[in-house]
């Protein structure tokens, strides 16, 4: 499975853009998570891995911007497993385990899209490619679940 | 009355028995479980020693190292390890790394816990300093590698650590706030708490009877004594401190690790490990103490000023559940300090003891149970929002743009509030909204107000609207009650008239 993330500006927003896609390609996607308002949107998708090509050109005819999130990477020796991480994960993707360990999964992850849990880190043990300093994170960087 | 029924042991009992290698040591997790399944008195009768542990950021951590002189010598006026500035408490060659000072390249990833860390590692660190230069001390300056072997003492020095419990921090604003209890989304979207709970030292001995001046401890992955009360011990509502020193050369990076929190610094993790002897069956009673006994306050952060709004009171057991409810809200909440790393801490001990390396002290003076923590005598104001702030100008929301900028001109003011019929915030439009909608050609106020609106609080320091107006770009702010309900507009201008800026 991908995450792909489709932002949409004030002129698609009330477009069925997503829906359009689905039924012209007969594929399967998953809406993880959604931020919509007058004046745009972010739509997280979970699609197949087979179909990221496919959907992303096809978001891109209709004028959608699309990007495929940077993987989230956790350096487990570093992280010594305060969990400081743990609550700002909107999908609940960091987890502890009955040993303590914070556990961190890849699957439910959306990336780079998201970073909250990014900064937090004492240890700067979680990163992602895209973010390289802290300083370039801001409240407008963050993703708001809705 | 036979050696069995005894109620006391000595301290002396249980030392011979570590060095021969009989003595019972449970840590505080299995000392709880083992109380609970067999009553008092069996584990009164079972065991000698409880070792508790925990591994938090301890910001009033540091350490002392002596460099040894060089050739010509120089008396340090200045000094930088790794570009971050430690302090020169006197003499000539002694130096006090903070853990909180900040490296000057790279100010919020890189301090004097990271320096600490990476002496204890084994690595090598650069020196500079500086020095105005005298007859027995003319040099003026000085630049070299250093590592800890080269240092003539490497002694930890903690001021201030071992918390018994800690606040739980929430935010209630409407922004992200960076903090030492690290990010806190706006709208109690997440919490922090910081503390091991039942497993912390002083939680186990809560009136000092057997923690005290003198005991010997673990710290840093290393051996160490506790050398007094903390700073800022408040032991009447449970906010014991301790202070600690200890051998750095012999501890271990896994146990001492530099940290970084983003917007406000860096810090020290501080592995810290205290055995207590179970003397009599009070102590028992004491280390069996549970998270759900445990209670600290949760506390709006967002608030700038000394005195935080408590909202409510959870225990541990709530808060190492990963939710607690405030306010009748779920709240997901998240541990700073390492409640893993915490148990290795009272298992490496337990470890030592069982060993027979490690043996334990009596404190040669209690830890004083009745100072308190004051706060600091300020013989100076401060400005605060409610200082400055005059009435704003408002709007509805249905009101005509054109109405608004005849309004603008009128009252000669740059921005309008928008409010509702109870005059509670629902935007702002400032002067160059409404150039852009004739430019644009819009009419209606709802295309070109700004609706989330970046507010203050009457209470806040002046300082620090200042800076939130700097750092969003932006020149005044409304200001509002918990309410959301408008009580007037604190601008740059008023600032800079107030601050001279």
């Amino acid at each position: 499975m991908a995450r792909i993330l489709v932002r949409l500006n004030e002129a698609l927003v009330s477009e069925p853009i997503v829906s359009e896609v689905i039924l012209e390609n007969k594929v399967l996607v998953a809406i993880l998570a959604a931020h919509i308002n007058s004046k745009g949107g972010e739509i997280i998708l979970e699609v197949l891995d087979d179909d990221v090509d496919k959907l992303v050109s096809a978001f891109r005819q209709k004028g959608v911007t699309v990007t495929v999130p940077k993987i989230i990477a956790v350096d487990t020796d570093r992280c010594f497993s305060c969990g400081s991480c743990v609550a700002l994960c909107p999908v609940e993707a960091i987890t502890v385990t009955e040993d303590l360990t914070i556990h961190f999964s890849k699957e439910k992850c959306v990336g780079s899209a998201c970073n909250l849990c990014v900064d937090t880190c004492p240890v700067r043990a979680i990163n992602s490619t895209k973010y390289s300093k802290p300083e370039n994170l801001s409240n407008r960087n963050e993703y708001r679940e809705k | 009355m036979s050696k069995h029924d005894q109620k006391t042991r000595s301290l002396a009992d249980i030392n011979q028995k570590i060095l021969k290698g009989t003595a019972q040591v449970l840590t505080a997790e299995e000392m709880k479980k083992l109380v609970e399944s067999s009553g008092v008195e069996v584990a009164f009768k079972e065991v000698d020693v409880v070792t508790t542990g925990t591994f938090g950021a301890m910001c009033a951590s540091g350490a002392v190292i002596n460099l040894g002189h060089a050739d010509p010598p120089i008396k340090i006026q200045r000094a930088w390890l790794n570009d971050v500035e430690v302090c020169h408490p006197g003499a000539a060659v002694d130096l006090f790394i903070g853990a909180t000072n900040a490296c000057e390249k790279k100010p919020f990833e890189y301090g004097g816990g990271h320096v600490i860390q990476d002496l204890v590692a084994g690595n090598e660190v650069e020196l500079r300093a500086t020095a105005y230069g005298t007859d027995c001390y003319p040099r003026t300056s000085v630049k070299t590698t250093i590592t800890k072997d080269d240092l003539n003492q490497f002694q930890l020095l903690n001021f201030r650590n071992g918390y018994q419990r800690y606040n739980c921090a929430i935010n209630c604003s409407d922004e992200t706030i960076y903090t030492y209890m690290s990010k806190l989304l706006p709208h109690m979207r997440n919490a922090t708490f910081s503390g091991a709970g039942e497993l912390a030292p002083l939680m186990n001995d809560p009136d000092y009877e057997t923690i005290g001046f003198g005991t010997k401890i673990f710290l840093g992955g290393g051996q160490g004594y506790i050398i007094g009360e903390g700073t800022q011990h408040s032991p009447k509502n449970l906010n014991g401190t301790l202070m600690v020193k200890g051998d750095a050369k012999n501890m271990s990076p896994e146990f001492l690790q530099g940290a970084a929190f983003t917007r406000y610094g860096t810090s020290l993790y501080v592995g810290l490990g205290i055995p207590i002897p179970i003397l009599n069956e009070g102590l028992v009673r004491k280390t069996a103490i549970r998270d759900t006994e445990i209670f600290t306050d949760v506390i709006d952060y967002s608030v700038m000023r000394r005195d935080k709004p408590k909202l409510c009171r959870v225990s541990y057991a709530e808060l190492k559940s990963g939710a607690i409810s405030v306010n009748g809200k779920r709240v997901r909440v998240s541990s700073l300090s390492s409640l893993k790393m915490a148990k290795k801490v009272a298992q490496t001990l337990k470890n030592w003891i069982n060993e027979g390396q490690f043996t334990l002290t009596a404190p040669i003076e209690q830890l004083p149970l009745d100072t308190v923590f004051k706060p600091m005598r300020q013989t100076q104001e401060i400005p605060f929002v409610s200082n400055v702030m005059h009435p704003a100008v408002t709007c509805m929301e249905h009101e005509e743009i054109r109405a608004i900028a005849e309004r603008i001109v009128t009252k000669s003011v740059n921005h309008i509030v928008v409010i509702n019929a109870d005059g509670k915030l629902l935007g702002i439009v400032t002067s160059w909204d409404i150039t852009r909608a004739m430019a644009e050609g819009k009419k209606a106020l709802v295309d070109i107000e700004t609706r989330k609106v970046i507010t203050a609080k009457p209470d806040e320091p002046l300082e620090s609207a200042s800076k939130r107006m700097a750092y969003h770009s932006i020149s005044a702010l409304p200001v509002i009650d918990s309410e959301h309900k408008v009580l007037g507009i604190v601008t740059s201008e008023d600032v800079s008239k107030l601050l001279g800026r």
